[in-house]
């Protein structure tokens, strides 16, 4: 049974992101967790396109963080990912597509050193799957001013993966990766603090989805990224907006652009609701071909096959093609007590060529429909 | 874009016009005032995005890489 | 980058810089301690009342986590020394004063409690952090600042008050 998946997703740069932003300045000198925590969260996801259903994942994810000694914190998560579905072969063909069942595992660990004026903080993490397995490190710091109004954050991070797909299309292949971050985060009034982050990453290796047809991408990825970020406290109603805006450009000449939104309105009693809107608009990669097949040999063979290149880049992946895509979703939260509190998340996400902001989207593809459902439960000691 | 990349910092720089005194930060010091927010959170959101998305990376969690779907 | 774009930067810079300038800085060891007059738990707080005591003035505020960990050990060091003349003054800095008192039903403080929601005896002291220390001799000159409680700082805070008593009788 050939299982069918979308491209290995390099998320090297996301680790980087976790040990890195580090929760922006803290109104206090950079002290240690006063508290530890344990968390534990589960996610539920499906998504559909054309009226059908397409992938189901279940996610059970738990998280623990102490204050270690004085000078020291140490956090660690595990999480497992139950994934099944079918997906297409190339573009949002349904006939074709095939049935996938695969469980993820990944953990990741950090240690943070506090300083006066700062922090330091090594991470590990460790993601394997029955083809795909990753393993990445992580190095970042941050530096206040005097007045801690002001913090400078760094960061490196490299990552190594081994791909060896199911359907043996390529065996033990590699992907590496390497990350630098640079950020800085301001108080700007009592009532506000914004931040605007850099970060690069230079990846080299297996880039193309084994389980998609004449998927051929470049051997290389050179990713930018800049994030502006702005939380908001209104007086008269206690709530705080966040918001963020993140530009996104690569080597695959795609572009994107992200804008989101939560509101965080505290209702008395320990409870809170956050709504939430999210915009993305993001342009196709250079060799990604639409969904207009070759004369001749008909789908999913691009146009002018017979007499191309062998080794030309192409994709039919829609991901990589040119939409817009909108996230809303709403949260509700109760605190229970000084200790405990749990969460619910509702989210719809719903993603469509024609929703591609200022430019044209991609045609010839079905829009693709997600539900997300999430529960957390957090435990302070 | 290179023109945003440039200016931003010194917007940030200057947009705290009056430095703020250590007292004055009760408000920033509320958890849904910092960045990030919840770890697990925020790295499922990620996930997602980064499985249904080209873009990645800026803010967020995650382990490495994956065979994502 | 462009010329102008360099000299667009070069001016944000110092001007960021220029608006940086902080106010108050610390207070120097010698120096007199400002004198405050601040409505309290039980009545008036007035530093000069303690003329002739070792005074040791918190900065602290319901929203600092550490605060809540210096908490007991200050009870601890009034009900210890205040015998020998130790006087614990914290001084809060909420916004919202009914904030403090929530903090206090959960947290009782066995010394005197000040209230300053404007904010004007820390620009005084120059407080660089939360919670801030500082000691004052009984002549009312500054001997000894601290900013931040950790619990590594308990014993070097005890020590230094156990120096001030020692010497001052």
């Amino acid at each position: 049974m050939t299982t069918s998946k979308q491209a290995p997703q390099d998320l090297a740069a996301s680790l980087l992101a976790a040990a890195l932003l580090l929760p922006g300045v803290q109104a206090l000198a950079d002290e240690p967790p006063q508290e530890g925590s344990i968390s534990l969260r589960y996610l539920d996801y499906a998504d559909r396109q054309s009226g059908l259903d397409r992938i189901r994942a279940h996610s059970p994810s738990i998280s623990v963080t102490a204050p270690v000694a004085s000078d020291w914190s140490i956090e660690g998560t595990l999480t497992a990912d139950d994934v099944s579905g079918a997906s297409p072969r190339y573009h949002t063909a349904i006939s074709g597509a095939s049935h996938m069942q695969d469980e993820r595992k990944a953990g990741d660990v950090a240690v943070t050193r506090y300083f006066r004026r700062g922090t330091l903080t090594a991470g590990a993490a460790y993601s394997t799957e029955h083809d795909y397995v990753s393993r990445a490190l992580s190095l970042s710091g941050t530096v206040s001013s005097e007045d801690n109004n002001t913090t400078w954050a760094f960061g490196l991070a490299g990552s190594r993966d081994r791909i060896d797909p199911v359907n043996h299309v390529v065996v033990d292949e590699h992907k590496r990766t390497l990350s630098v971050l640079a950020g800085v985060t301001r108080v700007l009034t009592p009532n506000d603090i914004g931040q605007l982050t850099l970060t690069r990453t230079n990846g080299d290796g297996y880039f193309n989805d084994p389980y998609k047809l004449f998927d051929n991408r470049p051997r290389s990825r050179r990713q930018n990224t800049v994030l502006l970020r702005w939380n908001h406290y209104i007086d008269s109603t206690g709530g705080t907006s966040r918001l963020s805006y993140r530009y996104y450009s690569d080597s695959f000449r795609i572009r994107a652009h992200t804008l989101s939104g939560e509101y965080v309105q505290p209702l008395g009693g320990g409870w809170s609701i956050v709504p939430e809107l999210r915009l993305y608009t993001q342009s196709a990669a250079y060799f990604y071909y639409d969904p207009v097949y070759d004369g001749t040999l008909g789908p999913p063979f691009p146009p002018g096959f017979a007499s191309a290149d062998p080794n030309r880049l192409s994709s039919p992946d829609q991901r990589l093609s040119g939409f817009g895509a909108v996230t809303a979703g709403l949260k509700v939260v109760r605190e229970i007590g000084k200790l405990w509190t749990v969460d619910v998340k509702v989210e719809g996400y719903e993603q469509r060529g024609n929703w591609r902001l200022f430019h044209d989207g991609s045609p010839g593809l079905a829009p693709l429909h997600a539900r997300i459902f999430q529960v957390g439960l957090t435990r302070r000691w | 874009m290179k023109a945003l990349v440039l200016i931003a910092p010194a917007l940030l720089a200057l947009a705290g016009c009056a430095t703020v005194q250590p007292w004055e930060k009760g408000k920033l010091a509320k958890p849904e005032m910092t960045f990030g927010g919840d770890k697990l959170e925020t790295r499922y959101t990620d996930h997602i995005t980064t499985s249904r998305e080209a873009a990645s990376g800026g803010a967020g969690v995650g382990g490495g890489g994956c065979g994502c779907n | 980058m462009s010329a102008r774009t360099t000299r667009v930067l070069r001016m944000a810079v110092v001007l960021a810089a220029a608006l940086e300038a902080s106010g108050a800085s610390a207070l120097d060891k010698g120096a007199a301690a400002p004198a405050f007059d601040l409505p309290g738990k039980d009545g008036a707080v007035q530093l000069a009342k303690y003329q002739g005591k070792l005074v040791y003035v918190d900065f602290w505020a319901s929203w600092c986590g550490p605060c809540r960990q210096s908490f007991p050990w200050m009870n601890e060091m009034q009900a210890k020394y205040g015998a020998r003349g130790l006087q614990v003054v914290g001084v809060n800095l909420d916004a919202k004063t009914d904030d403090a008192r929530r903090f206090l039903a959960e947290t009782p403080a066995r010394f005197a409690i000040a209230f300053d929601p404007a904010g004007a005896t820390p620009r005084a002291y120059g407080v660089k952090g939360m919670p801030s220390s500082v000691l004052i001799g009984p002549d009312g000159k500054v001997l000894y600042e601290h900013a931040g409680f950790k619990e590594a700082d308990r014993a070097e805070l005890e020590q230094v008050i156990k120096k001030a008593l020692g010497g001052a009788q």
